[in-house]
């Protein structure tokens, strides 16, 4: 029985093994120099950096990527229903007004993100 | 039939007060009109279920059902409850219709109705409880209702007080009656009254305990029905309207002691001993009273004794396992009481709310009507022979004779001064001439609405002894009582009848003055001022190892000792709670991880 | 009808409300609380009319249970939810001002559309029997209340409380999931029928590995200790509308579902034992820390966490009894503690937020003289302590004292011990309520607290709920 779960092994072992080579290779493979200041800033011989590196985005975008998660997300429930579809339909109609209702639902959440400007770039 | 009808008695005097105090408080007619209907509609009922003879149990509310205990709104509807409803919507019709006169002024004539109604429902649930429990909350729904109705005149000090006192009184003997309901349930786990008789009967009880569980039971009366030694909160309690004394101190809720006694007959003749102690109570009560009686000059507290004494009349014969003779007293007792207490309300009324005998005098010829019933009614309670209270009188005296021969002769002297009290209050009050102008100058006869009661109860305190009236009421056992037969209490009985009223005749004939002064009868054997002392011995004692007790334990160890540790372990969980969201995290997965191994090792 | 048709009403008109926000004025903001409240009256209504198996025939039923225990929780639902749309409404001048949009006026609408929402998840979490479906349900009112206790968007502790609640119910929910994955690893079920006759022959190790992750879990969401951390910043954030549906909507399911789901623990003999000395430890630590903590405690509504962490004590102790016969069941028992619980808890907090309306202020202080600003106030606070603290007549006593009765027949007599400490704890606690109430004296120039009709109405009908329960404890028990 768990050989099973095999694979799922190989692949842990993959995945912890490809991350701790590439750090423990980095360090081994890496020439270390001098470390100063100077020679770990960005620019060694150029302009000196203004501000953070890492620049403050707009809320916007969080908020559009968040509904683009949520969203995407949900059509991925449409793929199981849609394979058992073509089988199921014929005995249980129920399946697809169950989906229509979640469809309907997603309908509801879009039009509640538009209006409330969840959306709307320029404001 | 029958079970609907008692639920309706039951809860109309119920809706007839809620009515009264939320709506119609300010419409004092109305509320009057609507409780004294109520009171007659619950008459005609019980005269109904009286005549239609189906006994039965109804369960009107399931209260509560808990570990086995069950306890519930259980009406009870046989021959003695139905008897005893008669008594009660009986007078209280009556009493209602008495007050519509005698209340018509009264600034808080709502509030009396709606506290009559009040009674009349507490009153009914005693009657018909079919178990202890139901019976001990209308116990003291009624002790409310009493309250409320003592201090109607709350603004009176001295009403305010003796509403106080009986009620705390009463505490004292409920206390006793609450314990021995605990007593019993545990002892049978039963309340009802079936169920406990079944469980007497099978010998489930240990006899020591029985006897116990009885006198505890029997504290109930002695607080209810004002027997000795809890006897002094009733004179007091003659501070409210005189209709109340006479429904309430007089003919249904003190007998609702007795009441109890022959509902629990079955304990008592199961108790011995304990039969014998309840029995003597009542015999020292009824003695005490009486000679009280004697010397009071308040014509509300002579009655107020004599009740008390024909109480311990009452009590004794259930102490002599004579139930059936103390029920038939209750039930004559509460007409003629009745009416002698409404005669004295029309007396009072009449004389400008005076109540002193000594300022009355010569109303004979102001107020025959008053007159005629009064004596009438007092003819019954001095057991003038063939009126209702000889009948009753002389089945407890049978009852004293036959059991213990030392209880027949303390009858026998109550009975003699009763016939003297009696005498001399008839005689001062009608007789002689007017002492006072002003009192009783002016008196005259009351109104037709008055008057009316008081000729029903006096007609009733003659017949009631009689087959007609008493037979449906008490059943099959009216039989043992109505033949007359010749022995040596009915002599005694004369005799003592004659002496009595003979001596009163003697001393107060044509007098203005009281001729004879026993300081202690006049002051009541000092039962209040020894109370009040023991009250404060105790309280001062008590205080004194209170305010020790209170420095040491309480402040030091107590209340500084719990302080201390908890300002201690309140801080130190304080240091916990940091409100640091890591802290949290971190503390949620320690918390974790206790589980996890207490669940795994 | 069948019962789950209440379910997708109360999630239709959840979603017709919040598309009706979007499109109202900011001005008719109000009138969204008032037809919440008109639905949830409705559905409650409905409620009333289902009767348990109608019979239909559906593959809803194996995810699905309408006893009329599930009946009873759903009524008890509809009930919170209705009476915290009512203290909502009430609330609604302290929520205009902490709720401004960047731009706008404020933003109240969603703060009456989203409890319906969590109402409909405590409702599909009293009926179901699977884990998946225990899990979804559980998920949607956690997700509607990390909105909710974040809501005040201008108000700091509100924010605070928002983001302890959302990390820390993440980390339970993980817990939870992992949990239920073990119990289906270990019984190959997910169907709470499947997996009681399964579980007997489940291994021991896996099977109390998943019994000690969903406990875990659970207890975070009943606040018991020591999962409990969240309950006092939380609740003092939250807005306090959401502290009374947290503190007894988020109560009443969690431990609905922890009777569902620790039920074939329990009847299994071999791992009795175990479940139930972990959920004695865990009853005890609750009510310990709880009762302790609360001792001095000067703010109101942290006072009130630290009553409901301890109260979770005394519910644990009933469910830990496992009493199965006679007419208290421990199910039946938790259902009144419950309802005893929901009657004086929003009590408490109806007078919390009326007293903060006025003077702005959630502290014990704010109750100084209260009898004479507002003498039904005072009696309303008098009523919820007396109850809380367990004073005879009150629903509150009973509650205990069943749970005692429970204990006893388990012979769990340490933990009686304890609970016993801390029911005495608890009245000097409470009591302090009082003593500010009716002892202390208003500060000077402390003006009279105006009361609301609607708010009126409210404490009149749990004053008396709370009265009734206490001497009529039949009305819930014979319910089930």
């Amino acid at each position: 029985m768990l050989s099973e779960y095999l694979p799922v092994l190989i692949q842990m072992i993959t995945a912890t093994g490809l991350a701790a080579s590439m750090l423990i290779l980095s360090v081994v493979l890496g020439k270390s120099g001098n470390q100063s200041d100077i020679k770990n800033s960005p620019y060694e011989c150029g302009m000196l950096p203004i501000g953070e590196g890492q620049p403050r985005f707009s809320v916007k975008f969080y908020m559009v990527a968040m509904l683009f998660v949520l969203f995407d997300i949900e059509v991925v429930f449409m793929y199981p229903w849609a394979v058992v579809f073509r089988d199921m339909i014929v005995t249980h109609t129920i399946m697809f007004w169950s989906m229509l209702s979640f469809a309907g639902i997603l309908l509801v959440a879009y039009l509640y993100a538009l209006k409330k400007g969840a959306l709307n770039w320029k404001e | 039939m029958t079970s609907t009808y008692a639920s309706i008695i039951l809860l109309f005097p119920l809706f007839s007060a809620a009515a009264i105090l939320l709506g119609l408080k300010k419409k004092a007619n109305i509320s009057a009109l609507v409780a004294t209907g109520s009171a007659l509609l619950t008459l005609v009922l019980s005269v109904l279920v009286l005549n239609a003879k189906e006994w039965s149990s109804v369960t009107l509310l399931q209260w509560s059902k808990v570990g086995g205990l069950e306890l519930g709104i259980d009406l009870k509807i046989d021959q003695l409850s139905s008897g005893m409803m008669l008594v009660v919507t009986g007078v209280g019709a009556l009493v209602h219709l008495f007050s519509l006169i005698y209340m018509k002024k009264d600034a808080g004539k709502a509030r009396f109705f709606a506290g009559l109604s009040l009674f009349m429902f507490s009153m009914t649930g005693i009657v018909y409880s079919a178990n202890l429990a139901m019976m001990f909350i209308f116990w003291e729904l009624v002790g409310v209702s009493s309250y409320i109705l003592i201090g109607h005149w709350f603004e009176k000090n001295s009403a305010a007080d003796a509403a106080k006192k009986a009620f705390l009184t009463n505490r004292i003997g409920d206390f006793g009656f609450m314990i021995g309901i605990l007593l019993l349930w545990a002892a049978t786990r039963e309340i009802s009254f079936d169920g406990l008789s079944n469980a007497v009967a099978a010998g489930n009880m240990a006899p020591g305990l029985l006897a116990a569980a009885t006198l505890c039971i029997f504290c109930g009366t002695v607080g209810k029905s004002a027997q000795f030694p809890l006897h002094v909160w009733l004179p007091d309690a003659m501070e409210g309207p005189t209709p109340v004394s006479a429904l309430i101190h007089a003919a249904t809720m003190v007998a609702a002691g007795v009441y109890m006694l022959v509902r629990v007959s079955f304990l008592i003749e199961a108790s011995g001993w304990a039969a014998d102690v309840i029995a003597w109570i009542g015999g020292i009560s009824a003695l005490l009273a009486a000679l009280m009686a004697t010397q009071q000059n308040d014509i509300k507290r002579v009655l107020a004794y004599s009740t008390l004494s024909q109480l311990g009349y009452m009590v004794m014969a259930c102490g002599l396992l004579a139930s059936e003779a103390g029920m038939f007293h209750l039930f004559t007792h509460a007409w003629f009481k009745a009416g002698l207490f409404l005669g004295s309300g029309a007396i009072i009324y009449a004389c400008h709310h005076e109540q002193d005998i000594w300022k009355m005098g010569g109303l004979k010829d102001k107020m025959p009507v008053t007159f005629a019933t009064f004596g009438l009614c007092t003819a019954a309670l001095i057991a003038v022979p063939f009126t209702s209270g000889w009948w009753s009188k002389e089945a407890i005296l049978e009852a004293a004779y036959k059991n213990d021969g030392l209880l027949f002769p303390i009858a026998a002297g109550t009975a003699l001064l009763t016939a003297f009290y009696m005498t001399r209050l008839f005689v001062v009050v009608f007789f002689g001439k007017g002492r006072d102008s002003h009192v009783a100058g002016h008196a005259h006869e009351v109104p037709m609405l008055m008057r009316a009661p008081l000729i029903i109860l006096a007609v009733l305190a003659v017949l009631a002894g009689f087959a007609l009236i008493a037979g449906p009421v008490l059943g099959d056992e009216y039989a043992k009582y109505s033949q007359f037969h010749f022995s040596v209490p009915a002599i005694v009985s004369i005799l003592t009848l004659a002496l009595g009223v003979g001596l009163g005749l003697k001393l107060y004939a044509g007098r203005d003055r009281e001729p004879v002064n026993i300081k202690l009868f006049a002051n009541k054997f000092y039962f209040d001022e020894l109370y009040a002392k023991i009250v404060k011995l105790c309280q001062d004692s008590v205080a004194a190892v209170a305010r020790v007790l209170d420095g040491l334990l309480i402040d030091g160890v107590g209340v500084g000792g719990t302080r201390g540790f908890a300002n201690m372990t309140g801080n130190a969980l304080r240091r916990i709670q940091s409100g640091n969201l890591q802290g949290y995290a971190c503390l949620f997965g320690a918390g974790v991880l206790v589980i996890v191994l207490l669940a795994l090792l | 009808m069948p019962a789950y048709y209440l379910e997708i009403a109360v999630v239709v008109l959840g979603l017709v409300l919040l598309l009706v926000e979007a499109f109202t004025p900011p001005q008719h903001k109000r009138r969204i609380g008032w037809a919440a409240l008109a639905g949830i009256a409705a559905t409650f209504l409905l409620l009333l009319t289902v009767k348990s198996h109608c019979g239909c025939d559906s593959p809803m039923w194996q995810f699905y249970d309408d006893s009329s225990l599930s009946l009873f929780f759903k009524g008890l639902a509809l009930l919170c939810t209705a009476f915290v749309l009512m203290l909502g409404l009430e609330y609604l001048p302290v929520l205009e001002k902490y709720s401004a949009r960047a731009g706008g006026g404020p933003a109240t609408g969603e703060f009456f559309a989203l409890p319906v929402l969590i109402c409909a998840g405590l409702m599909w979490m009293a009926s179901a029997i699977d884990i998946t479906t225990i899990f979804l349900s559980l998920e949607l009112t956690t997700i509607g209340f990390y909105i909710m206790v974040a809501y005040m968007r201008r108000n700091v502790g509100s924010l605070e409380a928002g983001v302890k609640y959302l990390i820390l119910g993440a980390l339970s929910t993980g817990i939870l999931v992992y949990g239920l994955s073990w119990l289906f690893g270990a019984t190959g079920q997910t169907g709470l029928d499947a997996i009681r006759t399964a579980l007997p022959s489940a291994a021991r190790g896996p099977a109390l590995f998943a019994f000690a992750l969903i406990l875990i879990a659970l207890c975070f969401k009943i606040a018991a200790v020591p999962f409990h951390f969240w309950v006092p910043d939380v609740y003092q954030g939250a807005p306090t509308p959401v502290t009374a549906f947290l503190s007894v909507g988020s109560k009443a399911a969690g431990f609905l579902v922890a009777i569902r789901l620790m039920e074939p623990f329990l009847a299994v003999e071999s791992l009795r034992t175990t479940c139930i000395a972990i959920l004695v430890a865990v009853a005890c630590a609750t009510l310990i820390l709880g009762n302790l903590a609360a001792i001095p405690q000067g703010n109101f509504k942290r006072l009130l966490a630290y009553s409901s962490i301890s109260h979770a004590g005394f519910l644990l102790l009933a469910l830990a009894s496992d009493r199965h016969t006679g007419e208290l069941t421990s199910t039946r028992i938790i259902a009144f503690y419950l309802s005893a619980y929901l009657c004086m808890t929003l009590l408490a907090f109806a007078v919390l937020i009326i007293i903060n309306k006025s003077t702005g202020s959630d502290e014990l202080k704010a109750f100084d003289g209260l009898h004479r600003r507002n003498p039904f106030l005072g009696f309303a606070t008098l009523i919820a302590a007396a109850s809380l603290a367990g004073v005879p007549l009150t629903a509150g006593f009973l509650g205990k004292f069943f749970v005692f009765i429970a204990a006893a027949g388990a012979q769990q007599w340490l933990a009686i011990g304890i609970a016993v400490a801390g029911a005495a704890a608890g009245f000097y606690y409470y009591f302090k309520v009082i003593r500010h109430v009716y002892w202390n004296t208003a500060p000077e120039g402390a003006a009279a607290i105006p009361v609301s009709p609607v708010a009126k109405s409210l404490l009149i009908i749990l004053i008396a709920a709370t009265l009734v329960l206490g001497v009529y404890p039949q009305l819930i028990l014979g319910l089930l």
